[in-house]
């Protein structure tokens, strides 16, 4: 009966349109991301490309960059993938349609509140989870949609296992979801601000579990399950080797997890963390080159394809790319030479590696190959699809070797130390100004990626306007019940039959690591030790500091010294973990565009703050730092302190009653103060103890100042006693 | 290509997709391995052998960075007439000039008027009387509370003795928008 219900054949339509709806928004939202991501490069080449306007100022641009090429290109080209493949390896129509569409306009919808928001500044302040808690939540919500709408098609497949594109596809979709949450868990003060309940090395800990994981999760994990599937259809090849696919796969997701803290090498992260974190890294290396290997030994004997077809010389590259960045990154991980990339170009130019190259490359090969088979025709010109190729491949080139060279160049600048113990390159600019003929190499390789994507999209534009009128989805004939295997099934394979048992245990796979790292550090104060004890920012500290996270003075800025002599001897005292304890969120920040401020206050006079921040180079003539005019017109809201103020005593920080109470009044009478010291100094703006720059440098000045314990002696005498 | 079929594995098939069921690369199972090996004797050193940890090995650095530092009595301390000299140097007055462009007029201002901080031109002085010895102790050290910078370690001592003798060169130069004095008159 069951046999013969097998035999019989029903008709299934599989849903093109909705991915033919994610494609275009694929290709519309990489547009933005490039041009947002060409701009920021010609703003650190030149900084008048910052135009002194608040808005696209690098600070607001690069996070705007980051998640347009994250969340909307990346995002959007893995969920047209994932509905496409998902269909035909399961043989069923998408779940539901109507979950369908409302993740499509509900995904858009996050991603246009995200273009409006990041520029208008608002941002918690933690890279690649800048949006506020409202686009927060719809973002879980839209997700769940996607998980809701991902495993009911699994359920009524029609094909009893489930293919290693699918396994990535689930561990993606369970990891993502946990790792967005748990990091996004803060506590709203108004309708776009929040702060996370996490501090200090705790949100250190969660934001780089997060965000190392969204490498891993949101641009690893589903592009592999893209390659998984792409690569075999369009070189029509069997894949190399099923034992490599569930060996990598699972010790891939497992490992993976634990990687979060190589972000954070040499830091005040206790020594533990940072140890799992590198070693797990290192870990990480074969896992990930055994996805390179299927992918590419999946062509052998098909080789010659790579010379005659566009689509497959993007996926072939993209996964050549793949091996590279995930070489790089254990290396990176190690120790020793993190100490000399950390904070540099060379990260920049990592990560470029895997975003242009990996996900890139696996977006357009993916992109050459669903359109004419979505629109129901050919390509309009192979030879343009080939422009692109070379075109783009060598702007990544240029963006890649220049970003090493940049940051090997900066990095050994910083830690030089010459035979008298001291800094050969004192000087912060001085750095600067040697790397910046490589910015205006890496922003040329950004513009050629860019002109080999117009290329694509020409094409595109063609090939579309191309199609016949008559549009209709794919229909294909498939058995009406799944079929059953007459032997009995043991191991993995019995578990690819098995979607629950194998999504609990991919779950559990990235929980344990998640567990391990996270939990000790949930309670904080085991780490704090009383001689180093801080008081929490004043009331005006605490508005100077949203500012600096609005204006996203992190993405140039690092606050963490780390237990390196060249940082010591430029900056002072290694930071301590009670100096971010408090820090809701932190603020360690992952580049030193600029220099490290965690003890920038009282190196300089406020006047000298107020001059440079509304023009760096009336003090520091060849800073590429952009302008603030907007911050001396501004006004600090002084109001909305008090709630603040109660929001983070809720959340842990010890403020008295008296400060709750009179928050504002506080932060007026200390924001009067300096005004008034500047005034005395020639500064002559009314109104100007309401201005945004007396807040900003009050927190400023109060970085590295907070200790409770602090003799009068400057850092650096603190640095030469150690 | 009959070899190729036998490598098929039977009922997986997936849209069309094959699987092949080829072992596991040696190489790529002796490199995860080793990386699991090393691993495990990163931990061990480091965790629970005694291996240094960062703070320790920091301390080591540091203390290396500090025996490099000639000791401060080993350069005796030059006399003002001797720095008086040694200041007329037309030469050492253009490395001073230098000095100064680039790393003080963005406070004490181009011609020395004063901005941010006091202007170097006049009569009055916070520290000291005026003199090279004097200059050179604050310029040294710095005055932390009021945003003078320490310069010891940024520059060298030649390049502060030729700043301080560039000071001196330009007092009673009087020039336009002077910042008003500040700190006591030394005649
Ligand atoms: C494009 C990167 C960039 C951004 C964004 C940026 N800075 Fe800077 N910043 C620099 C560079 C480069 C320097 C070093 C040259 C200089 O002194 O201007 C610097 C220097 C500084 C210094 C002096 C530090 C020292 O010890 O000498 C402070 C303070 C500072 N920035 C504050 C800020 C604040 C506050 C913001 C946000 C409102 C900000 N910066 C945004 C690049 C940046
Ligand atoms: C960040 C701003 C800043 C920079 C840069 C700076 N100074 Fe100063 N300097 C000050 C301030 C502020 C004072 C006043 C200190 C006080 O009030 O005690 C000062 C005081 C001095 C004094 C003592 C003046 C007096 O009246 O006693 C000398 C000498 C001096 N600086 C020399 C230099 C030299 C030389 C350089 C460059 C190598 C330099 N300064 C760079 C801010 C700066």
């Amino acid at each position: 009966m069951e046999n013969q219900k097998s035999l019989q054949l029903e008709k299934v339509t599989y849903d093109d349109k909705i991915v033919k709806a994610f494609v275009l928004a694929m290709l519309t939202f990489a547009g933005v991301a490039f041009l947002a991501g060409l701009l920021a490069a010609l703003q650190l080449a030149y900084w008048p490309f910052n135009m002194n306007l608040e808005w696209i100022t690098f600070g607001r641009l690069r996070p705007l960059h980051t998640n347009a090429a994250i969340f909307a290109f990346a995002g959007n080209a893995v969920f047209a993938g994932v509905y496409y493949s998902t269909q035909r390896l399961c043989k069923t129509r998408l779940f539901n349609d109507t979950l369908s569409w409302l993740h499509f306009w509900g995904w858009q919808a996050i991603i246009l509140s995200a273009a409006i928001t990041l520029p208008l500044g608002y941002s918690q302040g933690k890279e690649y989870a800048e949006l506020e808690w409202p686009i927060d939540i719809a973002i879980a919500v839209i997700w769940v949609v996607f998980a809701v709408n991902f495993f009911g098609t699994l359920a009524k497949r029609k094909e009893k296992h489930i293919y290693v594109a699918i396994w990535f596809y689930i561990a993606t979709i369970l990891t993502v979801a946990m790792l967005h949450i748990v990091n996004s868990i803060e506590y709203p003060v108004s309708f776009m601000k929040s702060y996370p309940v996490w501090a200090g090395i705790q949100d250190a800990l969660v934001q780089w579990w997060y965000g190392h994981n969204a490498v891993a999760f949101f641009l690893t994990t589903p592009f592999l399950g893209l390659m998984y599937y792409f690569i075999p259809k369009a070189v029509n090849r069997p894949v190399y080797s099923y034992r490599l696919s569930i060996v990598h796969f699972w010790a891939l997701i497992f490992l993976y997890i634990w990687a979060g803290p190589h972000h954070l090498l040499n830091t005040a992260m206790p020594d533990w963390a940072q140890t799992l974190g590198m070693v797990f890294s290192v870990m990480l290396w074969a896992p990930s080159w055994g996805g390179m290997i299927n992918g590419l030994l999946t062509l052998r004997g098909v080789w010659h394809l790579i010379r005659t077809e566009p689509i497959v010389k993007f996926l072939v590259t993209a996964v050549t790319f793949y091996g590279m960045s995930t070489f790089e990154g254990p290396l990176l991980s190690i120790k020793s030479v993190n100490n000399l990339g950390h904070y540099t170009d060379w990260i920049i130019g990592h990560v470029h590696g895997g975003a242009l190259g990996w996900n890139g490359f696996m977006a357009f090969g993916m992109a050459y190959y669903l359109i004419p088979k979505l629109w129901r025709t050919e390509l309009h010109s192979k030879s343009l699809a080939n422009t692109h190729f070379w075109v783009a491949l060598l702007g990544i080139l240029l963006y890649y070797i220049s970003m090493w060279a940049s940051g090997i160049t900066q990095g050994l600048m910083w830690r030089a130390i010459d035979v008298q113990g001291n800094l050969v390159y004192p000087d912060f600019v001085e750095t600067v100004m040697k790397i910046v003929p490589l910015y205006w190499i890496r922003a040329l390789g950004g513009l050629l990626f860019l002109i080999g994507f117009l290329i694509m999209i020409y094409n595109v534009i063609k090939t579309i306007q191309g199609a016949p009128a008559n549009q209709y989805d794919t229909e294909v004939q498939v058995p009406v019940a799944v079929g059953h295997d007459t032997h009995p099934e043991k191991g993995h394979r019995k578990l690819e039959g098995l979607v629950t048992v194998f999504s609990v245990l991919s779950l559990i796979a990235v929980l344990v690591g998640s567990v391990i790292e996270i939990y000790p550090t949930l309670n904080l104060s085991k780490y704090v030790k009383e001689e180093n004890a801080v008081e929490p920012y004043t009331p005006l500290e605490l508005a100077g500091r949203d500012i600096y996270i609005a204006e996203g003075c992190y993405v140039c800025h690092s606050q963490m010294i780390r237990q390196l002599p060249g940082d010591v001897l430029r900056y002072g005292k290694a930071s301590t973990i009670e100096e971010s304890m408090y820090d809701h969120p932190f603020q360690w920040g992952s580049k030193r565009t600029g220099p490290d401020l965690a003890r920038t206050g009282k190196k300089y006079p406020d006047l000298w703050h107020y001059r440079h921040m509304i023009d760096p180079r009336a003090v520091t003539p060849k800073s590429i730092m952009p302008n603030y005019p907007w911050l001396a017109d501004k006004s600090t809201d002084f109001v909305g302190l008090r709630k603040k103020v109660a929001v983070m005593k809720a959340l842990g920080v010890p403020y008295d009653d008296n400060t709750l109470a009179q928050a504002d009044v506080m932060a007026e009478k200390q924001a009067k103060e300096i005004a008034e010291g500047l005034k005395a100094q020639g500064v002559t703006q009314d109104g100007l103890e309401r201005k945004q720059v007396v807040a900003l440098i009050a927190y400023l000045q109060s970085l590295g100042q907070k200790g409770k314990n602090k003799g009068v002696k400057d850092d650096k005498a603190v640095a030469s006693s150690l | 290509m009959s070899q190729e079929q036998d490598l098929l594995i039977k009922g997986h098939e997936y849209d069309g997709i094959k699987e092949f069921d080829n072992p596991l690369p040696g190489w790529w199972l002796i490199t995860f391995y080793a990386t699991i090996i090393f691993a495990f004797i990163y931990v061990i050193h480091y965790e629970f052998g005694g291996g240094p940890t960062l703070s320790q090995e920091l301390e080591v650095a540091m203390k290396e960075v500090q025996a490099a530092k000639p000791a401060a009595s080993a350069a005796p301390q030059e006399s003002e007439e001797e720095l008086m000299k040694k200041a007329q140097d037309p030469k050492l007055l253009a490395i001073g000039a230098e000095v100064f462009t680039g790393k003080c007029a963005s406070c004490h201002g181009n011609e020395l008027q004063g901005l941010i901080g006091p202007n170097l031109t006049d009569k009055y002085w916070i520290h000291g009387k005026g003199k090279i010895t004097d200059m050179l102790t604050v310029i040294k050290a710095g005055v932390a509370d009021k945003g003078m910078p320490p310069w010891d370690g940024i520059l060298k001592q030649d390049e502060m003795i030729a700043v301080s003798g560039f000071i001196l060169s330009k007092k009673g130069s009087n020039p336009a928008n002077p910042k008003a004095p500040q700190g006591e008159p030394v005649e």
